[in-house]
């Protein structure tokens, strides 16, 4: 100690430090290995080894590999000392697997220390010796944990249910890696997947078929030790104690979660003491009650969830069973534990009739005081249940008023929260509320809430007027405060404005003309380009809905005329736009007044700097010539021009009739309360809720056949529901198409395979009512198609005018043009360009001469959308031909139940869950001579797992097995859009949905080094062009638009922008994606990438693959 | 389940990591989290979970430290992050509070107590009594005893009984010299009070109130502003809403009207009783509470009845329950804030005075606000207390105690960036308060009544009210 205290103690303060730290063991962790750490471990005092120890221990604190001491350490198990004892235990939880020889020896003491009289240590011995996970002791801790489940100490029952994942666990790894050896097994598979009935129908499968014998005793091991697990958690259940019950039902949930049978036996028991069990067991407990009672007996007929899945099946006995669970969770909703009230939460909003769900709501609300952290995970659930049924909050706005302690996710969150459950009797309130926050410092929180504001409007529009007044005032008092105030920050404010008017003034466009002009004159002292822009469309949009309109717009083009080259392109190109639809509506007699100040725009425009708006008033004027009264030419001939297709054209580009298509908004939402619900996506280990009444006990008098009936009417029922509600029109058009035409063909099997895996979620949407039809089966079987099928055909045929080269005729493709030039970069260009990167699947080194390569390629799959198409190319580099080559996946085999109706392909992929990425499998290759290339398409659904699918080359007989890496970029597939509609996408995607990265980008120095560009080829272009390029052959977007700044001086790229869209494969939801550019030509650029997404994981997935391959070195 | 703890410093160095399950979760992904911190700034931080490439990642930041713990599988996330609060909670109280040198210094209690608490990613035992019996906290008596002995074990030999009995939050067999047992009303006070309505959007809403049919046209509109800006609303008004008759124009109190106020309370109990007594605790007045939240020792049935607690109360400190009172209808003090602006510059004055008086001093007085990102540099003063501005532009005015004889007001002048001609943004007050010996919202205790007395109990009550979320917008 006093060596210490000298050494370190230099000066006066550190030394007082010291005299405080006395005592701890701060000297331990801030050098533990200043003396040797060896001896002290071998030493005969228990102070020495408890010092060495602690040294240890402060070593692997700080993240140093101390497994070298392992044998040194593992003699001190058998010490007397409690604390020694402890330390040890937690040395050798860290280093076990490390080292499982030396770890073996320490067996025999654990086996004594189970002996021992104090339960403390049989406990700790208990725990430590499943936590070791040696395969080789598995059984012996199994027979450990069985003797400690009838101890007399609680606290060893406890912790032999907590021991029991723990062997479940290790045995999982041993036996998918005894599965591996015989069968091809993927070792992605979730663990959860593996059960006893998966077990028993693998051996049942291995004996049918004759495999070899000689691992079957690995099999009968695993499943008897399963068994014998199952069996010791069936008696923990029953205990008396409601700690152990507590500890069961959490190794119930990892062990065997979908063994309802041993929950039925105790059923009324568990519902009586749950208010008992401590609060940890109680939120897990909650969980397994609730599906059992919903497999068992399906939902109440009042509750929330039927009204919205819409599902046939009623329970029969809706007098005890539910309602004593729900009486007994009930009080829950008091706990101190905000997890228990949430997961009380949950099950009233299952399975409580409607008018019991108001429970629900105070306790939930009162949460929000409880921690900072768990307040934005409830109000995240609050924000769903909010959503499916409004009326249960409304009451209660003022609960989610935002304090300025408020983190800007929980702000976002309340405000979105505030406007879903707004009324006409609270919205006075909360518009108070709203305008408090406009003036908050945090102006990106000032925004978000005028946009709350505007969608309040749209919602009730009896306030609407009122809303708009505020805007308005706010758009003027704000532009005119921008005029001198600094830029940048304060711009969303004002944008946000204009943007939540401009969806106000949509609904109704002619009641509000006022507020058109009042905008349109504030145009002077508004200076946000993207606000001007946005007024200007209203003014062009709206131009003839009134006589005030129309009075002012030469004057108004006269203005716009004189302003325009200080104008920015953004709003120049909606100037241009404006005046092509001010034409088209004008009255004759007024045109002669226009005429003047636009074709003086349209010439400046055709002069401009940037070479967007020189094409698009290129292309307009055009246009116009075939216009009524824009050329120089009399009436008479005006007449004639009238039909040209022109301007058909035109009219219906411009023409403000169209109807815009209403976003049907659907939420797929996971159960409440858990982490998938939080971020997104379905967690690995998700599981949805089981089907109703999906459970039959002997005792029960359900007839298998109506069990099963129900069964498939409800899977059917639930695929195409969330088809449906991804993509309306498509998708269900595709299945539709697909079964009449193919007759159930294997791919569409295991399409609708999937589409129902994923389908059991709890799912609502907002139309639910009337898409919820309860007669979907024989409406998919006929061709439901025909319905929507005239929408469907108008929306295509606009579809491939504005974005498909297609092959309809001259003046399509005329269209098609006009819609490039919006794109403002030829695509065309780009997209012959376009190399996806190849990879190699089979080296002819490794592959007796056989060469595959593969690329992802841009095409859709013609099967389902969710599949992603990859071209593989064979080729033979040996002496000999080839025969019989095929891909296909690695199989696990199917289950007995499956294949007894192998009859059926459709019935047998209903059942089967298989969570995995299928693949559609090619055409085999019958023969490849040497030096005979080969080309085949792939077609795989990914989901999103990152990691390799494991596939199997046959060749000749042999069978080899290979990697296939997925590349995130192609789980995605171009969506095009124009630019507006991007920048609304944007705008709705804030917050959380967006992220950022930055990187280098250096591609364009080298181009620039050693070819020898024609000197008058845009360096800017040739740059976007190369990005472009790069971001289009590493992933499958649609390239929107490539934005420039006006003034940029000759070789400062900085403000560059890409934007490009795209979809995620599986659930068609939007993937925006946005470059940006800072630098200069010479120097290496800084790109920064910005996602927009609602799938954040997969949006964050993304762009780091994206800011990978911009920053990787070209090829 | 939860598959590894890692405690950060604020610096986002790892403290020490306590791994769960067999599954390892590599350190590398504190460094990911830290980059995630660094790029995206502090607002991460205030994200309880996060979806890593690789971990969901859950995280708790207690005074510096961030509780960081990572799961592969799902999970109630609630369930995490109330762990990780637990175990934020436990270790403060072991510790006497958090710091990255606490942590260091006792690291092996740190991990004793983790081990303890967390088995295989499942909460094991959480109770803080019960841990206390089985790991020793630090006190001086074990640190000199350490140093003169060399070392002392901080690991208990035995089990505690409790966990056997069926109240698993008691010791079974206490025995206290003096029997007692005092009860605490602590109450916080949550208010948003606008003192100021911002004029024309108010206006216009104001007069949507009065013309959606609450008040007959004709009647008075209120409308509160400064002359100048009063002129620029009438010219918009005028614009805007020509078909309306003339309107009488009042000027609106500016005395702040209250958004909302309530208050939430918790009951905290002190027992030293010996034995294992039974307690009920009943309210004159239990109707006010909105809502409540109950320790697990107490009994739901005779609440669900009768509205009293009944329960067997652990030993020492710990919270019975917390409750929430809504609507009140005033605030023991006022915060008036004011801000002219006028060509460049901006001056503040905030008066705080009491509206209601409680009947009882009141203390702890502050009142703290940042100022707006656009003032360039501040000149602020008081007649009354200490005021400082700190380099992140938070301004706290400290007050203290309510003085007798004057009303403390804070003045000064901002200077705005150049370019502003006034402030259009407004700060929000945040004001602290403590008063002794009251419960604002008028919850009264009936009486404590104990079962199975082995001698009569001293028992005691209080109440102490503070300020919570106290806000004044301005």
């Amino acid at each position: 100690m006093l060596t210490q205290f000298g050494a370190t103690a230099e000066s006066l303060s550190k030394a007082s430090t010291m005299m405080f730290r006395i005592g701890t063991d701060a000297h331990l962790y801030d050098d533990p290995d200043d003396v040797s750490i060896a001896p002290l471990l071998d030493s005969k005092f228990e102070s020495e080894k408890c010092e060495a120890l602690k040294r240890l221990l402060a070593l692997i604190a700080q993240g140093f590999d101390i497994s070298n001491y392992f044998p040194q350490v593992v003699k001190n198990v058998a010490t007397q000392s409690l604390e020694v004892k402890k330390l040890v235990y937690l040395y050798l939880l860290h280093y076990a697997e490390k080292r499982p020889n030396e770890a073996l020896l320490s067996i025999n003491y654990f086996q004594k220390d189970l002996g021992d009289p104090n339960p403390l240590v049989r406990a700790w011995a208990l725990r430590t010796m499943a936590g070791i996970r040696l395969h080789a002791i598995a059984s012996l801790v199994l027979v450990a944990v069985g003797k400690c489940a009838r101890d007399p100490s609680v606290y060893v029952r406890k912790c032999a249910a907590i021991a029991l994942p723990k062997l479940h666990d290790l045995r999982l790894e041993e036996h998918t890696a005894a599965i591996e050896e015989i069968f091809v097994e993927d070792m992605t598979m979730p663990h959860e997947l593996i059960t006893t009935e998966y077990m028993k129908s693998m051996i049942a499968y291995r004996l049918d078929y004759n495999l070899a014998f000689d691992n079957l005793h690995i099999f009968w091991r695993i499943y008897l030790s399963s068994s014998e697990s199952q069996h010791i958690v069936g008696m923990l259940l029953k205990d008396n104690s409601p700690g152990v019950v507590g500890a069961a039902a959490s190794a119930f949930a990892s062990i065997c979660p979908n063994n309802f049978s041993l929950i039925g036996r105790n059923y009324k028991r568990l519902c009586e003491i749950l208010p008992d069990v401590e609060e940890w067991g109680q939120i897990v407990l909650i969980g397994i009650l609730l599906r059992y009672a919903i497999a068992k007996h399906g939902l109440v007929r009042e509750s929330l969830m039927l009204s919205f899945e819409d599902l046939e099946i009623q329970s029969q006995e809706k007098d005890d069973p539910e309602s004593s669970h729900l009486t007994c969770t009930s009080p829950l909703l008091w706990s101190y534990n905000s997890a228990v009230v949430l997961a009380a939460a949950g099950v009233h909003w299952i399975m409580a009739p409607k008018e019991d769900i108001r429970k629900i709501v105070k306790p939930l609300i009162f949460l929000l005081r409880s921690s900072g952290s768990s307040k934005y995970v409830v109000l995240c659930n609050i924000q769903v249940f909010a959503k499916a049924m409004p009326s249960l909050f409304s009451p209660y706005y003022e609960d989610f008023f935002i304090s300025s302690s408020d983190s800007y996710r929980t702000k976002t969150l309340k405000l979105e929260i505030l406007s879903t459950i707004a009324t006409k009797t609270s919205i006075s309130s909360i518009f108070l509320e709203f305008q408090d926050h406009v003036r908050d410092p945090d102006r990106r929180f000032a925004a978000d809430t005028v946009a709350a504001i505007g969608l309040c409007a749209q919602k009730l529009p009896d306030v609407s007027n009122t809303c708009l007044e505020a805007l308005l005032y706010l758009a003027l008092s704000e532009s005119s405060n921008n005029a001198v105030a600094l830029m940048g920050e304060e711009e969303i404010l004002l944008v946000q404005v204009v943007k939540s008017i401009m969806a106000i003034i949509k609904q109704d466009p002619h009641s509000h003309e006022r507020v058109i002009v009042h905008l349109v004159r504030s145009l002077d002292s508004m200076s946000a380009p993207a606000a001007r822009a946005m007024v200007i469309w209203m003014l062009g949009e709206y131009c003839n809905i009134g006589v005030l309109t129309s009075k002012m717009i030469p004057t108004i083009f006269k203005y716009l005329a004189h302003r325009f080259h200080s104008e920015s392109v953004e709003t120049k190109l909606q100037i241009v736009n404006a005046c092509v639809k001010v034409l088209l509506r004008a009255k004759v007699e007024d045109i002669s007044e226009l005429r003047l100040a636009i074709s003086y725009v349209l010439e400046l425009a055709k002069y401009d700097l940037n070479y967007d708006v020189r094409d698009r008033a290129r292309v307009l004027k055009n246009f116009l010539s075939h216009c009524k009264g824009f050329n120089y030419l009399e009436e008479a001939d005006y007449r004639t021009e009238f039909n040209d297709l022109t301007y058909v054209f035109a009219e219906y580009i411009f023409g403000g009739t169209k109807k815009v298509p209403s976003e049907s908004f659907s939420y797929r939402f996971y159960l409440p309360g858990s982490l998938s619900q939080i971020v997104l996506h379905a967690a690995p280990g998700y599981e949805p809720l089981p089907e109703p009444c999906s459970f039959a006990d002997d005792e029960t008098g359900h007839s298998p056949t109506n069990v099963h009936n129900d069964h498939e009417s409800n899977e059917i029922d639930d695929s195409d529901d969330i088809s449906g509600s991804l993509d309306e029109e498509n998708t269900s058009d595709y299945s539709s198409e697909s079964v009449s035409g193919e007759g159930g063909d294997s791919y569409i099997a295991s399409d609708s395979g999937e589409d129902e895996e994923a389908g059991t979620l709890i799912h609502l949407s907002d139309d639910a009512p009337d898409s919820g039809d309860h007669d979907r089966v024989s409406v998919k079987n006929t061709s439901s198609g025909l319905m929507d099928a005239g929408e469907l055909m108008s929306k295509r045929a606009l579809e491939s005018w504005l974005n498909e080269n297609s092959d309809s005729g001259q003046n399509s493709s005329n269209l098609s043009q006009v819609q490039r030039s919006l794109a403002r970069i030829s695509i065309k260009d780009i997209g012959q360009l376009v190399k996806p990167k190849s990879y190699t699947l089979l080296d002819p080194t490794n592959g007796n001469g056989l060469s595959v390569i593969y690329r992802f390629s841009s095409e859709v799959s013609k099967v389902s959308k969710e599949l992603a198409c990859i071209h593989v190319s064979f080729s033979n580099h040996s002496e000999e031909p080839m025969c019989n080559i095929f891909l296909a996946e690695e199989k696990p085999n199917p289950s007995p139940d499956s294949s007894e109706k192998s009859g059926s392909p459709s019935e047998s992929v209903l059942v089967s869950h298989d969570k995995e990425a299928t693949l559609i499998p090619m055409e085999e290759i019958d023969r490849l001579n040497p030096g005979q290339p080969a080309d085949r398409v792939l077609q795989v659904r990914f989901e999103h797992h990152l990691l390799p699918l494991k596939l199997v080359l046959s060749c000749d007989g042999r069978k080899q097995q290979v990697k296939l890496r997925p590349d995130i970029g192609y789980f995605i597939k171009p969506l095009p859009m124009d630019i507006e509609s991007f920048l609304k996408k944007e705008s709705q995607l804030p917050g959380m949905f967006e992220n950022i990265r930055r990187c280098t980008f250096s591609e364009h120095l080298n181009q620039q080094n050693d070819k020898d560009e024609p000197p008058q080829k845009d360096i800017f272009l040739m740059i976007c062009e190369k990005l472009a390029l790069k971001m289009l052959s590493n992933a499958n977007l649609h390239l929107v638009s490539v934005d420039m700044p006006v003034a940029a001086n000759l070789d400062d790229l900085s403000g560059i922008s890409l934007r490009l869209s795209g979809e995620i494969l599986n659930n068609s939801v939007p993937c925006l994606v946005t470059l940006t550019l800072k630098g200069t030509c010479a120097e290496p650029l800084e790109v920064s990438v910005k996602i927009n997404c609602e799938e954040t994981v997969f949006g964050l997935n993304l762009l780091n693959r994206i800011v990978n391959f911009l920053a990787e070195p070209p090829r | 389940m939860l598959q590894c703890i890692f405690l950060l410093s604020d610096s986002g160095e790892v403290l020490l990591e306590k791994q769960l399950t067999g599954h390892r979760v590599d350190r590398a992904i504190c460094d990911w989290f830290w980059d995630q911190i660094l790029t995206q700034g502090e607002s991460l931080k205030l994200v309880p979970v996060i979806a890593s490439p690789t971990h969901y990642l859950f995280q708790v930041v207690r005074e510096g430290i961030t509780f960081l713990a990572c799961t592969q599988v799902e999970m109630p996330p609630l369930m995490a992050i109330e762990f990780l609060c637990r175990v934020a909670d436990v270790l403060s109280n072991y510790l006497d509070g958090l710091n990255e040198d606490v942590i260091k210094d006792n690291f092996v209690i740190v991990y004793e107590l983790l081990d303890e608490m967390i088995d295989n990613g499942f909460p094991l035992t959480t109770e803080p009594n019960i841990l206390r019996e089985m790991i020793a906290p630090p006190n001086i008596v074990s640190k000199v005893l350490s140093v003169v002995t060399g070392s002392t074990s901080n690991v208990s030999n035995t089990l505690p009984g409790a966990t056997a009995s069926c109240v698993p939050w008691r010791k079974t067999d206490l025995k206290h010299a003096t029997n007692e047992v005092y009860v605490d009303l602590v109450e916080e006070m949550d208010a948003t009070i606008n003192s100021f309505v911002l004029p024309g959007f108010s206006v216009f809403l104001s007069l949507f109130l009065h013309y959606s049919g609450q008040l007959c046209s004709g009647s008075p509109v209120c409308i509160d502003g400064h002359p100048k800006q009063l002129a620029n609303v009438f010219y918009l008004y005028s614009l805007s809403c020509s078909d309306l008759s003339p309107l009488l124009i009042l000027l609106l109190l500016r005395d702040g009207n209250l958004v909302k106020c309530e208050i939430y309370g918790e009951v905290e109990v002190n027992s030293n009783l010996s034995g294992l007594p039974d307690l009920t605790l009943s309210f004159a007045n239990p109707l006010i509470f909105n809502d409540v939240r109950f320790h697990p020792c107490v009994r739901l049935r005779p609440w669900e009845a009768n509205q009293i607690l009944s329960f067997v109360p652990p030993d020492g400190q710990f919270t019975l329950m917390s409750y929430r009172v809504k609507k009140l209808k005033s605030t023991p003090i006022y915060v008036k804030p004011q801000f002219t602006s006028d060509s460049g510059t901006c001056r503040v004055s905030v008066l705080v005075g009491i509206r209601n008086d409680p009947g009882k001093s009141i203390d702890n007085i502050a009142v703290q606000f940042k100022l707006p990102p656009c003032v360039k540099s501040s000149d602020l003063s008081s007649n009354y207390g200490s005021v400082n501005v700190l380099a992140d532009k938070t301004c706290s005015w400290t007050i203290g105690r309510m003085p007798k004889d004057k009303a403390p007001s804070m003045s000064g002048t901002l200077v705005l960036e150049s370019g502003m001609d006034r402030l259009h943004v407004f700060p929000t007050f945040k004001v602290g308060f403590r008063i002794m010996g009251v419960a604002l919202s008028g919850l009264k205790i009936d009486k404590l009544d104990l079962k199975n007395p082995l001698s009569r109990p001293h028992k005691g009550f209080r109440a102490l009210t503070k300020g919570g979320e106290f806000e004044v917008r301005s």
